[in-house]
Order: C-alpha cells, then structure tokens, then sequence
C-alpha cells in the first residue's frame, strides 16, 4: 500500500505543480486573460484586483481601472481606457501560498521614423512689427501639446534666449493639434502699461531674432521632429493705424474669366482670419471660391468655382479681420475712444464694392 | 347639519391642501442635479471647473466647443476637509495605464458640499487625448469619473463657421479661461485661437438648447484710454462696499473690478484698474477671504509666485488709471514666498485653500491656512 500511496502523491504533486505551471497571462485584443486557472464564479472578498492585476510602467503605481469578467472560467480583465504606446505593462497573477506570477506587455508600437516637421510659420515676412500680437505654427502632422516652455525658443541677435517675450503658460491649439497659436506677450505691446514701460515691445525695431523649435518635441505618436526648425527675423516699426477696406487695392478679374479676384492690404494681415473674414457677392449671391493667401499675408487671392459673371461685386469684410499687430478694421489693438466704440460694435461688416465688366 | 359640517370642514381642508401643495411647489428649492439625464457625457476634452448647486460640476470643453454639467451625486456635507496628495499625475497615470508625462492637469475645483477636490485632466498629449475629470478624496482616494454613463447636460458654445467645406475640422477653437456660477447663471470668459476680440458670456442654468447664452462686451479703462476686448484669464465674483462685482484679471493687464449690475445682455461694460501685479506676469487663480477683520485676495501668478492682496479699500483705493502711478495707486500686496511652483488655487472653506503645485512629473495636491 505504502509505494501506491507515495505513487499517488507525487502524481498529486506532479499534476498540481504541472497545472501551476501551465497558469499564464495572455493579452489577447486588448483583453488580459488568465489560462490554467479555473476561475470561480464570483470574486473573492477583496475583489478580483486582489487576484490578478495590471499595472502601468515600472514605478509604484495603483492598478489600473478596468472591467473583470469570468469568460468560460476564464478570468478576463479589460482596462477601462485603451493600452497606450511606448508603456511597459505589468500584469500579476496572485494566490494565496504561491509566488505571483508576473508578465510584462508591451503597449501597441509607435512609428519607427521621425517624419513630422514644422511645416510654416504665420506671419511669414523676415521683418516683424515691434507690436506683432500672434504667432501661428503649422506642423505637418498632429504633435503633442505641453511642450512649448521646453521646445520653442526666441533668440536674440547673439543667440541668448529671450524668457519673456510670449504670453507665459498658455499654447492654444486647433483641434487637431496641427497648429499652435502662441501670443507676443500684450502687457508688452500695449502701451502705457507697466510691462510696456519697463521692458520695452517683445520685439525690438531694429534688431534680429530667431525663432527656434526644436526637434525633440514629440508627435502626437511621442515620435521626435524630423528636424529642427529656424526662422530668422528682424524687428520692424509698429503697425499703430487700423486696416481700412476703404484704401485696399482691389483688383477685379474680366467677365467670362476664373482669373482670381486680388485684394492687397498694404501691410501683413493676420492669416487664419483671411480664410474665414473675407467673402465675395455678387448678382447671384455670395461666390464660391479658393482662397490664396501670398505676399506675405499682404494680398489675398480668391477664385471662383465658376466663371466671373459681368455685375456688382461686393467684398464683404468682417470687422473683426486682424492685421498681424492685432488691429481690427478701423479699430487700432491698445487706442480706443468709446463713443467710437458703439459704432464699431454695431457694424458687423463692412462692405467694399467693385464691378466686373 | 352633520352634512353640512362635514362638507365644510372637507372644503377647508381641501383648500388648505390646496393652499400647502402651492406653497410648497413654490418654495421647494430645485435639485440642480435633478434636470441632468443620464447617459454619455461627451466631452471631447475637459478644462476649466466649476461648482454649481447640489453637486453639479460644470466642465469646460474647449475643444468640444461646450460646457457640460456633470451630477457628482457627491452631496454628503462636510464642514471642513484637509487633502494632501503627493504624485497626483502619477496616481491619476496608474489608474488610467499611461506613463505619468502623458497626463496633463488642467483645473481644479473643490465641491463646496463635500469638500472633496475635483480635477480635471487630459490622458494624452495629441488630438486623441482623452478627456478624465477625477474625484480626490482627502483619504488620498483618487477615483476617475465613469463619462459614459452619468446624469449630465450640455451647452454648446457659439462657434465661428467654417468657410471652407473640404477642412477636415474648423480649426477655431475657443479655450475657456475661467467659469463661474453666479446667480444662476454660468459666466465663462474665453481666449480664441485665432482672433483677439473676446467676450464674456452668461449661460443660464439649467441649459436651455435654444438659448445659447448673453455675449457681453467688457472694457476697461486702461491710462486715460478704452482699450479693445482682450482676453479675461481669471476672475472671481466679489462684495464691495455691498455691491457685487467680478474682479477680473486680463490676459494683456491688471486686476479690473467690474459692477455685476452692468453685466446685462449687450452692454458694453467699463471696468476700473485696481491693482498691477507686475510686467510679464499672468495671474492665475485668485481666492478672496476674509481673516481678522481684513479682507484680502491670495492670487496665483505664472511668474510673480503667490501674492496676497489687501483688499479692505478695494472700494475706495485710486484707481489706477496713468502708467506713472503703478507704484503708488491700486491695492497693496504682500508676496508669499512659503508657496512655490503653484499652478492652481482653490476655495476650501472660509479659513483654507486647495494649492495644486507642480514640477516636472510631479503635482501636488495640498490644503493650507489661508495666509
């Protein structure tokens, strides 16, 4: 009886130790699954997280939020939020007696290649106004936000970087991520305020800047730049007169052509603006068209779908059209005079004609 | 006349019943929360906070272009509650499986009920980031929202059309600075992505979906001149002399105060310039308080740290209306250099505030005595 007994018990011990060892972790997708261990059909007291667990990255941190089921006795857990790139993920398996078994996964990948650039930079001339209000940067694929402090720079003329000429701590973003609104710190622009009278315009008439964006600033993947960015500049005179439609130069295309109708503005205007503030009508209602912005956010072009038909144009300026100094029609950034005001304020657009014959 | 005693005393009793149910109808306070139906919360991103009545938390979508109210259901009172929190973005990064530089934090709010903290949070740094708006218990509990199935309501903010048709997404957007529920109403300032004219904008809750809100139009005198609608950072509602105003700190100037009674549908509002608080500083946060017998104003700067404001002749005090006398008029302040890298401030209770600070991958959550 004794050898039988024996037999029996390391068959047990053989079949126990087999079956433990046959307990692992798949991830399977997006879904954790313990195999080669029959879960029961409710959780114990301390809930399923007392069992097996997952856990973000390497440091000491709390479980990860997710749902357990029991699928076939199989126990699955599914993290509430989706496995992120470029994360290391742990899942550990416990019972009570027994070594934990672990197992890390590795989140989906991200793209190899560094392929995402600053595409352009609005506004785009090589001499800025002293009182320039924006600067927008367009990147040619979404890029991750928080990182401006860390990555983008204004230089002065001998490579010093400059700490205090964009309004700090705040990047407004388009909803893609593809384009970043930065402004030029405004206590500095207008003037008469105390930032303005201690330490003069964030641009200096005369002297030479260089905007730098660097390339480690991760895509929305967490991928660096293909490279570094570079845009030297120099300080012009401010831009203190408000646009006036009144002295644009609009220069309307021939009947029967789909030559483009050319507005110039005689400074840089403010460029997402020129996209949506200027439209065309005429006999047959408002123009549909492209809209091409060149000369340095100086001249806008647009060309009809159709062909000029001969009439009465009109082109129809939103009042809150900016220039790059962030003066409105008719209304100057940092001088206003009240009564002034009311007027503005119930004159929406101003409307400047034009014939095509 | 039994009968008739009896249909009398019916009647009156009737009437009284009649008389009671009104009254009550009348005067039964409203459940904020009660008019939020359950379901999705959708927010394409969650920014600024704020606390209405019973529990209701108002979320700031800037991206999604709205602002949603959320039930907490979180109505258990609590006089007074200290938090103290170390690592919150690493906590908030374990709960939802990322690493902690993939959480960015971005507001803050304490429920006045339950004194528990409310935080508001992005999980990702690209355009599919994820949305979290995370409870913070002052045991250290930190418990993510569940958005997909919660009693909320959604106002859409008016948003400047998209002229062109083949564009993927208008690519406007406008980021609510600062929200707060005055009155009834919601007032939200906001910054645009594009053009600098902003306004301030009163919502009435609970929403309404056709009316979409009050734009007013706020001026300040700034030196002698009127100066154009610039961008309102933060602002706070505030008792001066009796009278209520919103003290507002703009993106390009100092403190203004503004009457809350001109704040009507259309007006054009002329504020006054009450304190400078120093050249390429942004003011953050602001938390008013009373403390022995004085009134004062602890402020949040990106720049000048945390400064306490004297406000007890903020009634009174010159304004400051000419660049030669930023030395001499406005309100004193005092700087409070015990309190660094402070990124938000929030009201706890009559005598504490919430201080969120913060360092690269790590932010604190703490309680202090009001200074």
């Amino acid at each position: 009886m004794r050898p039988q007994l024996h037999i029996l018990a390391i068959v047990l011990v053989l079949g126990t130790i087999a079956r433990a060892q046959a307990v692992s972790i798949q991830l399977d997708s997006g879904a954790f699954r313990v195999t080669g261990w029959q879960a029961p059909a409710t959780p114990p007291a301390a809930g399923w997280v007392s069992v097996f667990s997952l856990y973000a990255g390497t440091a000491d941190a709390p479980a990860m939020l997710g749902n357990y089921s029991v699928d076939g006795g199989t126990l699955v857990f599914r993290p509430r939020y989706p496995l992120a790139a470029g994360v290391k993920y742990r899942a550990v398996f416990r019972q009570p007696g027994r070594t934990p078994i672990e197992r890390s996964f590795d989140g989906p990948t991200r793209a190899a290649a560094p392929a995402t650039r600053v595409e352009r930079v609005y506004p785009s001339a090589d001499v800025l106004a002293s009182n320039t209000l924006r600067l927008y940067v367009y990147f040619s694929a979404p890029v991750s936000r928080g990182e401006v402090a860390a990555r983008l720079h204004i230089l002065d003329g001998t490579g010093k970087e400059l700490k205090d000429v964009l309004l700090p701590g705040q990047e407004l973003w388009d909803p893609n991520n593809q384009r970043l609104t930065m402004t030029f710190d405004p206590g500095r622009i207008k003037r008469g305020l105390e930032s303005n009278s201690k330490m003069g315009p964030p641009i200096a008439e005369g002297q030479r800047y260089t905007l730098v964006i660097d390339r480690g600033w991760p895509d929305a993947q967490g991928v660096p730049l293909a490279s570094d960015y570079h845009k030297e500049f120099r300080g012009g005179p401010p831009v203190r007169v408000p646009p006036t439609p009144k002295q644009w130069k609009v220069t309307p295309p021939r009947a029967g052509t789909s030559a483009p109708l050319v507005v110039e503005f005689g400074r840089s205007m403010n460029y997402p603006l020129l996209q949506r503030m200027l439209q065309v009508a005429g006999p047959g209602g408002r123009v549909d068209g492209t809209i091409a912005v060149e000369g340095n956010e100086t001249s806008w072009r647009f060309t009809p779908r159709m062909p000029w038909t001969a009439g009465a144009y009109q082109l129809m300026v939103d009042t809150d059209l900016e220039d790059a100094s962030g003066n409105r029609i008719d209304q100057p950034f940092d001088i206003d005079v009240f009564e002034k005001v009311t007027e503005h304020l119930t004159t929406r657009t101003i409307n400047v004609p034009f014939n095509i014959r | 006349m039994q009968l008739r005693f009896l249909v009398r005393a019916a009647i009156a009793l009737c009437a009284t019943t009649m008389i009671a149910l009104l009254v009550l109808s009348v005067y039964r306070p409203v459940d904020a929360a009660a008019v939020l139906s359950a379901g999705k919360a959708d927010l394409k991103s969650a920014g600024a906070l704020t606390f209405g009545p019973d529990g209701v938390l108002f979320v700031g979508d800037s991206i999604g272009g709205a602002i949603v109210a959320l039930d907490t259901n979180d109505k258990t009172p609590v006089k007074t509650a200290a938090i103290n929190v170390q690592g919150l973005d690493q906590k908030i990064a374990g709960l939802v499986g990322v690493m902690p530089d993939q959480i960015l934090i971005n507001d803050v709010a304490v429920n006045p009920i339950s004194k528990n903290v409310y935080v508001s949070a992005a999980r990702g740094r690209g355009p599919d980031a994820m949305p979290l708006v995370v409870k913070v218990e002052p045991s250290g509990k930190v418990t993510p929202l569940s958005l997909d199935n919660i009693p909320h309501a959604s106002v859409a903010l008016v948003d400047a059309p998209n002229n062109d048709p083949a564009a993927r997404q208008n690519p406007r957007t406008t980021t609510i600075t600062d929200m707060e529920f005055i009155n009834g109403n919601l007032l939200v300032t906001g910054m645009s992505n594009e053009e600098w004219n902003s306004a301030l904008r009163s919502i009435p809750y609970p929403f309404n979906s056709a009316a979409k809100g009050t734009q007013l139009q706020i001026w300040h005198a700034s030196h002698g001149r009127f100066e154009t609608q610039a961008p309102v950072r933060t602002f706070v509602p505030y008792k001066l002399g009796g009278e209520s105003y919103v003290l507002a700190a703009y993106t390009c100037t100092p403190l203004v105060k503004i009457p809350m009674s001109a704040l009507k549908p259309g007006a054009q509002v002329k504020g006054v310039t009450i304190a400078d608080l120093g050249s390429g500083n942004q003011p953050l946060d602001m938390v008013p308080y009373t403390k022995d017998g004085h009134e004062f104003i602890l402020i949040a700067n990106t720049t000048y740290g945390v400064v306490k404001l004297h406000a007890d002749t903020l009634a009174t005090d010159k304004p400051i209306d000419s660049p030669t006398v930023v030395d001499v008029a406005g309100a004193p302040y005092d700087k409070i250099s015990s309190l660094t890298n402070v990124r938000h401030l929030a009201q706890v209770d009559d005598g504490h505030a919430l201080v969120v600070s913060a360092t690269p991958g790590n932010t604190n959550l703490q309680t202090i005595a009001l200074p």
